[in-house]
Protein backbone atom coordinates (compact mmCIF):
# COMPACT_ATOMS: atom_id res chain seq x y z
CA UNK A 1 0.00 0.00 0.00
CA UNK A 2 2.65 2.37 1.13
CA UNK A 3 4.52 1.51 -2.18
CA UNK A 4 1.73 2.03 -4.40
CA UNK A 5 1.09 5.70 -2.85
CA UNK A 6 4.77 6.34 -2.89
CA UNK A 7 4.75 5.65 -6.72
CA UNK A 8 1.88 7.62 -7.23
CA UNK A 9 3.33 10.86 -5.99
CA UNK A 10 6.33 10.04 -8.22
CA UNK A 11 4.27 9.99 -10.88
CA UNK A 12 2.88 13.46 -10.23
CA UNK A 13 6.13 14.44 -9.63
CA UNK A 14 7.17 13.49 -13.04
CA UNK A 15 3.94 15.40 -14.74
CA UNK A 16 4.30 18.32 -13.08
CA UNK A 17 8.58 18.37 -13.68
CA UNK A 18 9.43 21.33 -16.74
CA UNK A 19 8.68 19.51 -20.27
CA UNK A 20 12.70 18.93 -20.74
CA UNK A 21 13.17 17.16 -17.83
CA UNK A 22 10.17 14.84 -18.99
CA UNK A 23 10.99 11.80 -21.31
CA UNK A 24 8.28 10.31 -23.32
CA UNK A 25 7.55 6.74 -25.07
CA UNK A 26 8.19 8.04 -28.32
CA UNK A 27 11.80 9.73 -27.64
CA UNK A 28 14.14 10.05 -30.99
CA UNK A 29 16.94 7.84 -30.83
CA UNK A 30 19.23 11.28 -31.36
CA UNK A 31 17.62 12.65 -28.29
CA UNK A 32 18.51 9.24 -25.82
CA UNK A 33 22.10 9.19 -27.32
CA UNK A 34 23.41 12.28 -24.83
CA UNK A 35 21.33 10.70 -22.12
CA UNK A 36 23.21 7.03 -22.49
CA UNK A 37 25.24 6.30 -19.61
CA UNK A 38 28.45 5.20 -19.74
CA UNK A 39 28.17 1.87 -18.42
CA UNK A 40 25.45 1.16 -20.77
CA UNK A 41 27.70 2.79 -23.97
CA UNK A 42 30.57 0.05 -23.34
CA UNK A 43 28.60 -2.85 -23.25
CA UNK A 44 26.47 -2.09 -26.41
CA UNK A 45 29.70 -1.02 -28.19
CA UNK A 46 31.56 -4.49 -26.52
CA UNK A 47 28.31 -6.96 -27.63
CA UNK A 48 28.87 -8.08 -30.85
CA UNK A 49 25.13 -7.68 -32.01
CA UNK A 50 24.68 -9.16 -35.69
CA UNK A 51 22.21 -7.68 -38.34
CA UNK A 52 18.71 -9.33 -38.63
CA UNK A 53 19.09 -11.82 -41.57
CA UNK A 54 16.63 -10.25 -44.75
CA UNK A 55 14.08 -12.26 -45.55
CA UNK A 56 15.44 -12.99 -48.80
CA UNK A 57 17.68 -15.73 -47.37
CA UNK A 58 14.87 -16.90 -44.77
CA UNK A 59 12.48 -19.83 -45.35
CA UNK A 60 8.55 -18.61 -44.51
CA UNK A 61 6.10 -20.91 -42.20
CA UNK A 62 2.83 -20.85 -43.53
CA UNK A 63 -0.21 -21.91 -42.41
CA UNK A 64 -0.95 -25.64 -42.95
CA UNK A 65 -2.35 -25.92 -46.04
CA UNK A 66 -5.03 -28.13 -46.61
CA UNK A 67 -3.64 -31.35 -48.52
CA UNK A 68 -6.65 -31.96 -51.02
CA UNK A 69 -4.88 -35.73 -51.47
CA UNK A 70 -5.64 -36.39 -47.18
CA UNK A 71 -7.95 -39.15 -46.46
CA UNK A 72 -10.02 -37.74 -43.50
CA UNK A 73 -11.56 -40.42 -41.48
CA UNK A 74 -13.15 -39.86 -38.18
CA UNK A 75 -12.49 -41.99 -35.56
CA UNK A 76 -15.31 -42.00 -32.66
CA UNK A 77 -13.39 -43.75 -29.59
CA UNK A 78 -15.33 -44.37 -25.89
CA UNK A 79 -14.13 -42.50 -23.45
CA UNK A 80 -14.57 -42.94 -18.85
CA UNK A 81 -11.93 -41.53 -16.66
CA UNK A 82 -12.17 -43.90 -13.39
CA UNK A 83 -10.67 -40.30 -11.97
CA UNK A 84 -14.17 -38.67 -12.82
CA UNK A 85 -16.64 -41.57 -11.32
CA UNK A 86 -19.11 -39.11 -11.21
CA UNK A 87 -19.07 -38.17 -14.73
CA UNK A 88 -20.89 -40.50 -17.32
CA UNK A 89 -19.11 -42.44 -20.33
CA UNK A 90 -18.56 -40.74 -23.39
CA UNK A 91 -17.78 -41.18 -26.82
CA UNK A 92 -14.74 -38.70 -28.48
CA UNK A 93 -14.09 -38.16 -32.27
CA UNK A 94 -10.82 -38.20 -33.68
CA UNK A 95 -9.66 -36.97 -37.52
CA UNK A 96 -6.76 -38.59 -39.00
CA UNK A 97 -5.25 -38.51 -42.67
CA UNK A 98 -4.65 -42.22 -43.23
CA UNK A 99 -2.35 -41.13 -45.30
CA UNK A 100 -0.12 -40.44 -42.76
CA UNK A 101 -1.31 -43.41 -40.30
CA UNK A 102 -0.38 -47.37 -40.58
CA UNK A 103 -2.77 -49.66 -42.16
CA UNK A 104 -4.45 -50.97 -38.88
CA UNK A 105 -6.59 -50.08 -36.10
CA UNK A 106 -3.85 -49.97 -33.37
CA UNK A 107 -1.62 -47.62 -35.99
CA UNK A 108 -4.57 -45.08 -35.75
CA UNK A 109 -4.91 -45.54 -31.77
CA UNK A 110 -1.21 -45.41 -31.47
CA UNK A 111 -1.13 -42.01 -33.41
CA UNK A 112 -4.06 -40.27 -31.67
CA UNK A 113 -2.70 -41.20 -28.09
CA UNK A 114 0.92 -39.50 -29.66
CA UNK A 115 0.02 -37.00 -31.75
CA UNK A 116 -3.73 -35.71 -30.78
CA UNK A 117 -4.92 -37.21 -27.08
CA UNK A 118 -2.10 -38.92 -25.21
CA UNK A 119 -5.11 -39.52 -22.71
CA UNK A 120 -6.54 -42.03 -24.92
CA UNK A 121 -5.38 -45.26 -22.89
CA UNK A 122 -5.52 -49.19 -24.63
CA UNK A 123 -3.54 -52.00 -24.10
CA UNK A 124 -1.62 -53.21 -26.69
CA UNK A 125 1.16 -55.09 -26.66
CA UNK A 126 3.01 -57.35 -29.56
CA UNK A 127 0.55 -55.78 -32.51
CA UNK A 128 0.89 -58.37 -34.40
CA UNK A 129 -1.91 -60.30 -32.73
CA UNK A 130 0.10 -63.13 -30.61
CA UNK A 131 -0.42 -61.10 -27.26
CA UNK A 132 -4.28 -60.79 -27.63
CA UNK A 133 -3.67 -57.12 -25.42
CA UNK A 134 -5.60 -55.21 -27.66
CA UNK A 135 -8.82 -56.83 -27.87
CA UNK A 136 -11.86 -54.21 -29.02
CA UNK A 137 -15.04 -53.98 -30.27
CA UNK A 138 -14.02 -52.55 -33.67
CA UNK A 139 -17.39 -51.41 -35.73
CA UNK A 140 -19.40 -53.75 -33.70
CA UNK A 141 -17.19 -56.47 -33.55
CA UNK A 142 -14.76 -57.65 -31.08
CA UNK A 143 -11.42 -58.07 -32.67
CA UNK A 144 -7.90 -57.55 -31.99
CA UNK A 145 -6.83 -53.74 -32.92
CA UNK A 146 -3.50 -54.96 -34.61
CA UNK A 147 -5.11 -57.10 -36.98
CA UNK A 148 -8.10 -55.19 -37.98
CA UNK A 149 -7.97 -53.51 -41.07
CA UNK A 150 -9.30 -49.79 -41.07
CA UNK A 151 -12.09 -49.09 -43.55
CA UNK A 152 -10.47 -46.97 -46.07
CA UNK A 153 -13.91 -45.40 -47.76
CA UNK A 154 -13.09 -42.14 -45.65
CA UNK A 155 -17.54 -41.66 -45.69
CA UNK A 156 -18.05 -44.44 -43.02
CA UNK A 157 -17.03 -43.25 -39.38
CA UNK A 158 -15.11 -45.96 -36.87
CA UNK A 159 -16.03 -46.53 -33.93
CA UNK A 160 -14.43 -48.28 -31.37
CA UNK A 161 -15.57 -49.41 -27.52
CA UNK A 162 -14.04 -51.45 -25.24
CA UNK A 163 -15.25 -55.53 -25.11
CA UNK A 164 -19.13 -55.12 -24.18
CA UNK A 165 -20.09 -56.40 -20.76
CA UNK A 166 -17.27 -55.78 -18.83
CA UNK A 167 -16.36 -53.83 -16.04
CA UNK A 168 -14.00 -51.00 -17.43
CA UNK A 169 -11.01 -49.92 -16.32
CA UNK A 170 -10.31 -47.15 -17.97
CA UNK A 171 -11.81 -46.06 -21.69
CA UNK A 172 -10.53 -49.24 -23.46
CA UNK A 173 -9.07 -51.20 -20.75
CA UNK A 174 -11.76 -53.90 -20.33
CA UNK A 175 -10.94 -55.75 -16.78
CA UNK A 176 -10.83 -59.32 -17.41
CA UNK A 177 -10.37 -60.50 -13.82
CA UNK A 178 -13.34 -63.20 -13.73
CA UNK A 179 -12.21 -64.59 -17.08
CA UNK A 180 -8.87 -65.32 -15.80
CA UNK A 181 -10.39 -66.71 -12.57
CA UNK A 182 -12.49 -68.82 -14.30
CA UNK A 183 -9.55 -70.03 -16.82
CA UNK A 184 -7.72 -71.01 -13.28
CA UNK A 185 -10.61 -72.84 -12.68
CA UNK A 186 -10.18 -75.67 -15.40
CA UNK A 187 -6.57 -75.99 -14.42
CA UNK A 188 -5.14 -75.48 -17.56
CA UNK A 189 -2.10 -77.64 -17.12
CA UNK A 190 -1.03 -81.16 -17.74
CA UNK A 191 -1.98 -83.17 -14.71
CA UNK A 192 -0.18 -86.80 -14.42
CA UNK A 193 -0.14 -89.35 -11.67
CA UNK A 194 2.19 -91.69 -13.59
CA UNK A 195 5.98 -91.03 -14.97
CA UNK A 196 6.12 -92.02 -19.08
CA UNK A 197 7.38 -95.40 -18.84
CA UNK A 198 10.81 -94.84 -20.14
CA UNK A 199 11.52 -92.09 -17.79
CA UNK A 200 11.63 -89.16 -20.33
CA UNK A 201 9.27 -86.54 -22.08
CA UNK A 202 5.64 -87.23 -22.09
CA UNK A 203 5.49 -87.99 -25.38
CA UNK A 204 2.54 -88.30 -28.00
CA UNK A 205 1.97 -89.35 -31.13
CA UNK A 206 1.77 -87.31 -34.30
CA UNK A 207 -2.25 -88.11 -34.82
CA UNK A 208 -2.76 -87.38 -31.29
CA UNK A 209 -0.74 -84.06 -31.44
CA UNK A 210 -3.02 -83.54 -34.45
CA UNK A 211 -5.85 -82.94 -32.34
CA UNK A 212 -4.58 -79.60 -30.56
CA UNK A 213 -4.19 -78.21 -33.62
CA UNK A 214 -6.75 -75.28 -33.96
CA UNK A 215 -7.32 -75.08 -29.96
CA UNK A 216 -4.14 -74.48 -28.79
CA UNK A 217 -3.80 -71.38 -30.90
CA UNK A 218 -6.10 -69.68 -28.50
CA UNK A 219 -4.47 -66.68 -27.20
CA UNK A 220 -6.85 -66.11 -24.51
CA UNK A 221 -7.73 -62.39 -25.55
CA UNK A 222 -11.58 -63.04 -24.80
CA UNK A 223 -13.08 -61.71 -28.09
CA UNK A 224 -14.96 -64.62 -27.87
CA UNK A 225 -16.72 -65.05 -24.32
CA UNK A 226 -17.09 -61.45 -24.59
CA UNK A 227 -19.07 -62.02 -27.46
CA UNK A 228 -21.68 -64.45 -25.99
CA UNK A 229 -24.55 -63.32 -25.09
CA UNK A 230 -25.12 -66.28 -22.79
CA UNK A 231 -21.68 -64.90 -21.08
CA UNK A 232 -23.18 -61.56 -20.84
CA UNK A 233 -25.90 -62.76 -18.71
CA UNK A 234 -24.48 -65.27 -16.81
CA UNK A 235 -20.65 -64.48 -16.20
CA UNK A 236 -20.49 -65.28 -12.69
CA UNK A 237 -21.30 -68.92 -13.48
CA UNK A 238 -20.57 -69.32 -17.22
CA UNK A 239 -17.19 -70.14 -18.13
CA UNK A 240 -17.50 -68.85 -21.77
CA UNK A 241 -16.70 -70.02 -24.83
CA UNK A 242 -12.61 -69.38 -24.74
CA UNK A 243 -11.69 -71.01 -21.21
CA UNK A 244 -14.19 -73.96 -22.31
CA UNK A 245 -11.90 -74.16 -25.54
CA UNK A 246 -8.82 -74.14 -23.30
CA UNK A 247 -10.56 -77.16 -21.51
CA UNK A 248 -11.28 -79.19 -24.10
CA UNK A 249 -7.57 -78.09 -25.37
CA UNK A 250 -6.83 -80.66 -22.02
CA UNK A 251 -9.46 -82.73 -22.00
CA UNK A 252 -8.32 -83.91 -25.98
CA UNK A 253 -4.58 -83.92 -25.06
CA UNK A 254 -3.72 -87.41 -25.14
CA UNK A 255 -0.72 -87.16 -22.15
CA UNK A 256 -3.24 -85.95 -19.80
CA UNK A 257 -4.43 -88.20 -17.04
CA UNK A 258 -7.49 -86.19 -15.58
CA UNK A 259 -9.94 -86.38 -18.42
CA UNK A 260 -12.83 -88.21 -15.88
CA UNK A 261 -12.19 -85.48 -13.39
CA UNK A 262 -12.03 -82.47 -16.19
CA UNK A 263 -15.46 -83.45 -17.33
CA UNK A 264 -17.14 -83.82 -14.14
CA UNK A 265 -16.24 -80.33 -13.13
CA UNK A 266 -18.67 -79.15 -16.15
CA UNK A 267 -22.11 -81.76 -14.55
CA UNK A 268 -23.87 -78.80 -13.87
CA UNK A 269 -26.21 -76.69 -15.24
CA UNK A 270 -24.11 -73.36 -15.27
CA UNK A 271 -20.40 -73.86 -16.62
CA UNK A 272 -20.51 -75.91 -19.77
CA UNK A 273 -24.52 -76.07 -20.71
CA UNK A 274 -25.29 -72.23 -20.76
CA UNK A 275 -23.90 -72.54 -24.11
CA UNK A 276 -26.62 -72.62 -26.76
CA UNK A 277 -24.80 -72.44 -30.08
CA UNK A 278 -25.35 -69.08 -30.76
CA UNK A 279 -21.97 -69.45 -32.53
CA UNK A 280 -20.62 -65.61 -31.93
CA UNK A 281 -17.72 -66.86 -30.68
CA UNK A 282 -16.87 -68.68 -34.51
CA UNK A 283 -17.78 -65.94 -36.16
CA UNK A 284 -15.67 -63.25 -33.99
CA UNK A 285 -12.03 -65.30 -33.09
CA UNK A 286 -9.90 -63.19 -34.67
CA UNK A 287 -7.73 -66.02 -35.00
CA UNK A 288 -10.41 -68.07 -36.95
CA UNK A 289 -10.48 -70.76 -33.87
CA UNK A 290 -13.96 -72.46 -33.71
CA UNK A 291 -14.51 -72.46 -29.79
CA UNK A 292 -18.35 -73.69 -30.03
CA UNK A 293 -16.99 -76.81 -31.75
CA UNK A 294 -14.61 -77.49 -29.07
CA UNK A 295 -17.61 -77.03 -26.58
CA UNK A 296 -19.84 -79.28 -28.79
CA UNK A 297 -17.23 -81.88 -28.67
CA UNK A 298 -16.97 -81.46 -24.73
CA UNK A 299 -21.21 -82.09 -25.19
CA UNK A 300 -20.51 -84.57 -27.09
CA UNK A 301 -18.11 -86.78 -25.19
CA UNK A 302 -20.35 -86.10 -22.28
CA UNK A 303 -23.31 -87.24 -23.74
CA UNK A 304 -21.79 -90.30 -24.77
CA UNK A 305 -20.03 -91.34 -21.91
CA UNK B 1 -39.66 -35.45 -40.67
CA UNK B 2 -40.72 -38.52 -38.63
CA UNK B 3 -41.62 -36.24 -35.74
CA UNK B 4 -44.29 -35.14 -37.51
CA UNK B 5 -46.13 -38.32 -37.29
CA UNK B 6 -46.09 -38.38 -33.13
CA UNK B 7 -48.70 -36.70 -31.00
CA UNK B 8 -48.13 -33.29 -30.15
CA UNK B 9 -47.56 -33.62 -26.77
CA UNK B 10 -44.73 -36.41 -27.60
CA UNK B 11 -43.38 -34.12 -29.85
CA UNK B 12 -42.81 -31.80 -27.64
CA UNK B 13 -40.88 -34.11 -24.95
CA UNK B 14 -38.61 -34.95 -27.60
CA UNK B 15 -38.14 -31.72 -29.27
CA UNK B 16 -37.12 -29.76 -25.68
CA UNK B 17 -34.00 -31.71 -24.81
CA UNK B 18 -32.10 -31.01 -28.15
CA UNK B 19 -33.77 -27.75 -29.05
CA UNK B 20 -31.83 -24.59 -27.78
CA UNK B 21 -34.05 -22.17 -30.22
CA UNK B 22 -37.45 -21.65 -30.07
CA UNK B 23 -38.10 -21.05 -33.32
CA UNK B 24 -39.44 -24.39 -35.43
CA UNK B 25 -36.84 -24.29 -38.65
CA UNK B 26 -33.58 -23.85 -35.78
CA UNK B 27 -34.88 -26.31 -33.77
CA UNK B 28 -34.96 -28.95 -36.73
CA UNK B 29 -31.27 -27.44 -37.89
CA UNK B 30 -30.23 -28.37 -34.34
CA UNK B 31 -31.24 -32.04 -35.03
CA UNK B 32 -29.96 -32.28 -37.99
CA UNK B 33 -26.45 -30.83 -37.00
CA UNK B 34 -25.84 -33.49 -33.68
CA UNK B 35 -23.71 -36.34 -34.16
CA UNK B 36 -25.15 -39.48 -35.86
CA UNK B 37 -24.26 -41.38 -32.42
CA UNK B 38 -26.78 -38.74 -30.10
CA UNK B 39 -29.31 -39.59 -32.83
CA UNK B 40 -28.77 -43.20 -32.63
CA UNK B 41 -29.14 -42.80 -28.87
CA UNK B 42 -32.09 -40.98 -28.21
CA UNK B 43 -35.30 -42.40 -28.00
CA UNK B 44 -38.88 -41.51 -28.18
CA UNK B 45 -39.02 -43.21 -24.47
CA UNK B 46 -39.87 -40.02 -22.29
CA UNK B 47 -40.12 -41.58 -19.03
CA UNK B 48 -36.80 -42.70 -17.22
CA UNK B 49 -35.48 -46.32 -18.59
CA UNK B 50 -35.76 -49.23 -16.01
CA UNK B 51 -33.77 -52.10 -16.21
CA UNK B 52 -34.79 -55.14 -15.56
CA UNK B 53 -31.55 -56.76 -13.96
CA UNK B 54 -28.87 -53.90 -14.20
CA UNK B 55 -25.03 -55.01 -13.49
CA UNK B 56 -24.41 -54.81 -9.93
CA UNK B 57 -21.30 -53.50 -9.03
CA UNK B 58 -17.96 -55.63 -9.70
CA UNK B 59 -17.29 -57.91 -6.88
CA UNK B 60 -14.46 -60.27 -6.84
CA UNK B 61 -14.90 -63.60 -5.05
CA UNK B 62 -11.59 -64.05 -2.66
CA UNK B 63 -9.03 -63.20 -4.10
CA UNK B 64 -8.31 -61.84 -7.86
CA UNK B 65 -5.36 -65.21 -7.99
CA UNK B 66 -8.75 -67.41 -6.20
CA UNK B 67 -9.92 -69.64 -9.11
CA UNK B 68 -13.88 -69.48 -9.69
CA UNK B 69 -15.54 -71.77 -7.78
CA UNK B 70 -17.55 -74.84 -9.58
CA UNK B 71 -21.05 -76.60 -8.26
CA UNK B 72 -21.31 -80.02 -7.06
CA UNK B 73 -21.69 -81.99 -10.06
CA UNK B 74 -24.69 -83.40 -10.72
CA UNK B 75 -25.14 -85.45 -13.75
CA UNK B 76 -28.86 -84.83 -13.31
CA UNK B 77 -28.56 -81.41 -14.17
CA UNK B 78 -25.45 -81.78 -16.57
CA UNK B 79 -24.71 -84.27 -19.29
CA UNK B 80 -27.94 -86.52 -18.42
CA UNK B 81 -30.35 -82.94 -18.76
CA UNK B 82 -28.59 -81.98 -21.96
CA UNK B 83 -29.01 -85.88 -23.36
CA UNK B 84 -32.64 -86.10 -22.31
CA UNK B 85 -33.31 -82.49 -24.46
CA UNK B 86 -31.53 -84.00 -27.43
CA UNK B 87 -33.26 -87.42 -27.14
CA UNK B 88 -36.34 -85.73 -27.05
CA UNK B 89 -36.19 -83.41 -29.78
CA UNK B 90 -35.20 -86.24 -31.86
CA UNK B 91 -38.24 -88.21 -30.50
CA UNK B 92 -40.77 -85.64 -31.65
CA UNK B 93 -39.65 -84.92 -35.49
CA UNK B 94 -40.86 -88.55 -36.47
CA UNK B 95 -43.62 -88.27 -34.53
CA UNK B 96 -44.61 -84.97 -36.60
CA UNK B 97 -44.69 -86.30 -39.22
CA UNK B 98 -45.85 -90.00 -38.83
CA UNK B 99 -50.02 -89.41 -38.40
CA UNK B 100 -50.04 -88.12 -41.93
CA UNK B 101 -48.10 -90.29 -43.20
CA UNK B 102 -49.69 -93.85 -42.10
CA UNK B 103 -52.93 -91.86 -42.33
CA UNK B 104 -54.50 -93.64 -39.34
CA UNK B 105 -55.39 -91.66 -36.05
CA UNK B 106 -53.96 -93.33 -33.15
CA UNK B 107 -54.48 -91.81 -29.79
CA UNK B 108 -51.40 -93.33 -28.45
CA UNK B 109 -49.32 -91.97 -31.32
CA UNK B 110 -51.18 -88.28 -30.48
CA UNK B 111 -50.58 -88.86 -26.74
CA UNK B 112 -46.67 -89.56 -27.06
CA UNK B 113 -46.33 -86.76 -29.05
CA UNK B 114 -48.21 -84.47 -26.78
CA UNK B 115 -46.15 -85.97 -23.84
CA UNK B 116 -43.03 -85.53 -25.58
CA UNK B 117 -43.95 -81.79 -26.39
CA UNK B 118 -44.96 -80.66 -22.98
CA UNK B 119 -41.29 -82.33 -21.73
CA UNK B 120 -39.80 -80.65 -24.63
CA UNK B 121 -41.55 -76.93 -23.81
CA UNK B 122 -41.18 -77.64 -20.39
CA UNK B 123 -37.03 -77.68 -20.64
CA UNK B 124 -36.96 -75.30 -23.10
CA UNK B 125 -38.85 -72.50 -20.45
CA UNK B 126 -36.68 -74.02 -17.79
CA UNK B 127 -33.48 -73.02 -19.94
CA UNK B 128 -35.12 -69.38 -20.40
CA UNK B 129 -35.38 -69.45 -16.78
CA UNK B 130 -32.09 -70.54 -15.61
CA UNK B 131 -30.27 -68.38 -18.03
CA UNK B 132 -32.57 -65.27 -17.14
CA UNK B 133 -32.91 -65.80 -13.58
CA UNK B 134 -29.79 -66.62 -11.76
CA UNK B 135 -29.72 -68.19 -8.36
CA UNK B 136 -27.58 -66.35 -7.02
CA UNK B 137 -29.02 -63.05 -7.32
CA UNK B 138 -33.01 -63.35 -7.46
CA UNK B 139 -33.74 -66.93 -5.66
CA UNK B 140 -37.57 -66.20 -4.85
CA UNK B 141 -38.50 -65.07 -8.21
CA UNK B 142 -36.00 -68.23 -9.80
CA UNK B 143 -37.98 -70.82 -7.34
CA UNK B 144 -41.26 -68.77 -8.30
CA UNK B 145 -41.39 -69.46 -12.08
CA UNK B 146 -39.59 -73.01 -11.96
CA UNK B 147 -42.71 -73.93 -9.70
CA UNK B 148 -44.87 -71.97 -11.82
CA UNK B 149 -42.80 -73.98 -15.00
CA UNK B 150 -43.83 -77.19 -13.32
CA UNK B 151 -47.42 -75.86 -12.90
CA UNK B 152 -47.88 -75.22 -16.54
CA UNK B 153 -47.05 -78.66 -17.04
CA UNK B 154 -49.68 -80.24 -15.45
CA UNK B 155 -52.16 -77.90 -16.27
CA UNK B 156 -51.13 -77.93 -19.90
CA UNK B 157 -51.41 -81.58 -19.40
CA UNK B 158 -54.82 -81.73 -18.44
CA UNK B 159 -55.63 -79.10 -21.17
CA UNK B 160 -54.67 -82.20 -23.57
CA UNK B 161 -56.58 -84.82 -21.93
CA UNK B 162 -59.51 -82.97 -21.62
CA UNK B 163 -59.15 -82.24 -25.66
CA UNK B 164 -57.75 -85.69 -26.40
CA UNK B 165 -61.02 -87.77 -24.93
CA UNK B 166 -63.70 -84.93 -24.97
CA UNK B 167 -62.82 -83.70 -28.11
CA UNK B 168 -61.30 -84.84 -31.74
CA UNK B 169 -57.94 -84.61 -30.77
CA UNK B 170 -54.34 -82.81 -31.88
CA UNK B 171 -54.26 -84.26 -35.20
CA UNK B 172 -57.69 -84.72 -36.02
CA UNK B 173 -57.94 -80.98 -34.99
CA UNK B 174 -54.91 -80.14 -37.53
CA UNK B 175 -55.91 -82.20 -39.76
CA UNK B 176 -59.56 -79.43 -40.18
CA UNK B 177 -57.89 -76.38 -39.60
CA UNK B 178 -55.72 -77.65 -42.75
CA UNK B 179 -58.63 -77.95 -44.94
CA UNK B 180 -60.58 -74.95 -43.22
CA UNK B 181 -60.60 -72.79 -46.30
CA UNK B 182 -61.72 -75.53 -48.83
CA UNK B 183 -64.30 -77.14 -46.26
CA UNK B 184 -65.58 -73.63 -46.26
CA UNK B 185 -66.24 -73.21 -49.98
CA UNK B 186 -68.17 -76.68 -50.53
CA UNK B 187 -70.44 -75.41 -47.96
Amino acid sequence: MALRIASRRLALAQQCAPKMLRRGMATPASAIEHTKEPLSATSESLSASRPPIPESKTTTVKEPHFDPQAKTKTFHIYRWNPDEPTSKPKMQSYTLDLNKTGPMMLDALIRIKNEVDPTLTFRRSCREGICGSCAMNIDGVNTLACLCRIPTETTKESRIYPLPHTYVVKDLVPDLTQFYKQYKSIKPYLQRDTPPEDGRENRQSKADRRKLDGLYECILCACCSTSCPSYWWNSEEYLGPAVLLQSYRWIADSRDERTAERKDMFQNSMSLYRCHTILNCSRTCPKGLNPALAIAEIKKSMAVA
Amino acid sequence: MATSALRPALRQAFAAPTARSVLPALRYQSLAQRSPILTQSSGFQTSSRRQILPPLPQKIQGTVNDAAVHPEPHPQHGSYHWSMERLVSIGILPLTVAPFAAGSLSPLLDGAFISLLIVHTYMGFGNIITDYLPKWRVPRWRMFFDYANLLAVFVVGWGWYEFETNDVGLTEAVKRIWRASSEKKSI
